[in-house]
């Protein structure tokens, strides 16, 4: 366990390394936010938005918030490196280590999120706070199911993108793919905007789908939007998706480990 | 103790005609091919021994390399270290081991050396007082003492290899492959590690496998070599028989006050070199003196010298596949 502890902390120094660009990846979240608020202020000006989103506008602008920051901290960012591993050979240095490569990334991971949760805690309790005092209905209970459904949904997170890093051992060139897939399951997550505004078979599909349990279901417990059956539902519905990712994981690596090692010739 | 008997290797591939038209086709239809890398190879390596595992590129070196370090499965053959097989990848085996591959790095870019040579301490559960002395130690072997908290991205090719060489050291592995370690350093910092390599095997008695293509490093290291060439064993033996092995030849470098035509010297021996102040001439060690005999009491001789072939040149021989497999 010592080696993963130290894995994680090396993660958070790493992550400190960059000052600079660590600020303005924090800083690359504000545009989102300004360009999707003017948007929204706007739909909402001159539509009878709330009638067919079935969201108030602070609600909305709540959600977009929130969503855009939690979605920073359980965005991946590791499976470019892992495809270079696969490609280039970088992967012989922890084959013969006694490590495991699963839990040397995860951990590392977390490391590099440690930072950015510092920043991100706070900013997201002033959000909250001020939507408290505006009458946003909150308990302690939401705020643990929050965090809770957070660390979950990074763990989902990092196990989704890690099956999609190992795709390096079957496709030359994964890393195009990762581009396309990063911004479909950005809007998948529910990132952008919250998905249950479709309403109907779309909702239904995307509370059946993972993505929306990375990001769109930890804003779903602390905007009170969720009642506490379909968050007990929801915290089902992630760890069944870490389990079956986590078994997909550990089929893919042992099947491309054995490509890799060219098993057999 | 390594004991390698008849590894093979193949590996399968497709080929691509230029242009689009080929592209396309390999869209439909691949043409799988078979590259046999290693071919029947088998030797020997006793504890403590440095042997310089030598051939020209894409001869199979790496390959057995990474079979041997657990990397690759084989095709066939078999290799059993310390009583391990190395691709079943035992922990076990893990912490006897260790490589260094003079094109890869295993450290952490953004961070210092230091805190990679942490990590593989925690990694391979070296206790903090072993940690603290093999660092120490082999820091001030390799002269980076000063250089342990920069971030390895700020350091020199040189200076980044001796950090890698520490970190792979940082579990004192029983054995330890090297390949090309020093490839693309300048002559200063090959001279360091190879005085460095010298030192900890005899020191620590450590198995020690070391590829190079610069024979300075093999000769200052290596006693025997082993050398394959289109992925077989064509020497394995002491690096000084070499010669005797490709018929003993001496050269001959002659100094004369005159001209003198090469008719003349080609009635010696062959030559190698010629120009109006002398010639080099290879000839059989049995033939020397009579030779060197005739010549001096024939020819305006003002000096001689008579040197081995270079083993570099005997080796390249090895890899133009001008001897036949021994």
């Amino acid at each position: 366990m010592s080696s993963y502890r130290c894995v994680f902390l090396m993660g958070v120094e790493q992550a400190l390394e960059y000052r600079v660009s660590f600020f303005l990846s924090m800083l690359s979240a504000v545009f989102p936010i300004i360009i999707q608020t003017a948007m929204w202020n706007y739909l909402y000006a001159h539509s009878d938005a709330a009638g067919v989103f079935g969201y108030e506008q602070g609600q909305i602008l709540l959600y977009t918030l929130l969503a855009t920051i939690v979605s920073q901290l359980v965005g991946a960012g590791f499976e470019g490196e892992m495809n270079r591993d696969v490609k280039m050979g970088g992967l012989n240095k922890y084959l013969i280590r006694p490590v495991d490569y699963k839990w040397y990334q995860f951990f590392r991971f977390l490391g590099q999120k440690i930072p950015r949760l510092m920043v991100a805690v706070p900013v997201m309790a002033v959000i909250v706070g001020v939507a408290f005092w505006q009458g946003l209905p909150l308990s302690a209970g939401r705020v643990l199911g929050f965090l809770g459904s957070l660390i979950l949904g990074m763990a989902l997170n990092f196990s989704i993108f890690y099956c999609l890093g190992l795709l390096g051992f079957w496709l030359t060139d994964a890393d195009k793919l990762f581009g396309t897939v990063g911004i479909v399951l950005m809007v998948a997550s529910g990132g952008v905007f919250p998905l249950d505004i479709f309403g109907g078979l779309v909702e239904t599909v995307v509370n059946i789908l993972p993505f929306g349990y990375t990001t769109q279901f930890p804003v779903n417990i602390i905007n009170g939007r969720f009642g506490w059956e379909r968050i007990g539902m929801g915290f089902g519905f992630q760890l069944g998706w870490i389990l079956v990712f986590a078994c997909l994981g550990r089929h893919m690596w042992r099947q491309g480990i054995k490509r890799y090692a060219a098993v057999g010739g | 103790m390594i004991a390698v008997e008849h590894l093979r290797k193949e590996f399968s591939y497709y080929k691509k005609a230029t242009g689009i038209k080929g592209s396309l086709q390999n869209v439909f239809h691949r043409e799988t091919l078979t590259k046999e890398a290693v071919r029947d190879i088998s030797f020997s390596v006793e504890k403590g021994e440095m042997i310089g595992f030598l051939g020209p590129n894409g001869a199979g070196k790496t390959t057995t390399l990474k079979m041997l370090s657990g990397i690759l499965y084989p095709t066939g053959g078999k290799v059993e270290i310390d009583g391990f097989i190395p691709w079943e990848r035992k922990n076990e085996f893990k912490r006897r081991i260790s490589i260094v591959m003079g094109q890869k790095n295993q450290l952490w870019w953004d961070l210092p050396a230091s805190d990679s040579f942490y990590l593989n301490k925690c990694i391979f559960g070296v206790d903090d007082g072993t940690y603290r002395d093999v660092v120490t130690e082999l820091a001030e072997l390799l002269d980076v003492r000063e250089l342990l908290n920069v971030q390895v991205r700020r350091l020199s090719l040189g200076e980044r290899m001796k950090m890698e060489l520490l970190a792979a050291l940082i579990h004192q592995p029983d054995i330890l492959f090297l390949d090309e370690p020093t490839i693309g350093l300048d002559i200063l910092s090959q001279k360091k590690i190879r005085e460095f390599l010298r030192i900890y095997n005899q020191q620590r008695k450590t198995t020690v496998i070391i590829t190079s293509h610069y024979m300075a490093d093999i000769e200052a290291l290596c006693r025997r070599a082993v050398i394959i060439n289109q992925g077989q064993l064509v020497y394995d033996g002491q690096l000084g028989d070499i010669n005797r092995v490709l018929g003993e030849r001496k050269l001959l470098s002659v100094k004369t006050s005159g001209e003198v035509n090469e008719k003349q010297w080609e009635n010696f021996g062959r030559v190698r070199e010629i120009s109006a102040a002398g010639a080099v001439l290879e000839v059989p060690q049995e033939k020397v003196k009579a030779v060197l005999g005739a010549i001096l009491s024939g020819l305006p001789v003002e000096d001689f010298t008579v040197t081995e072939i270079p083993i570099e040149e005997s080796i390249a021989r090895f890899y133009q596949k001008e001897v036949a497999t021994i």
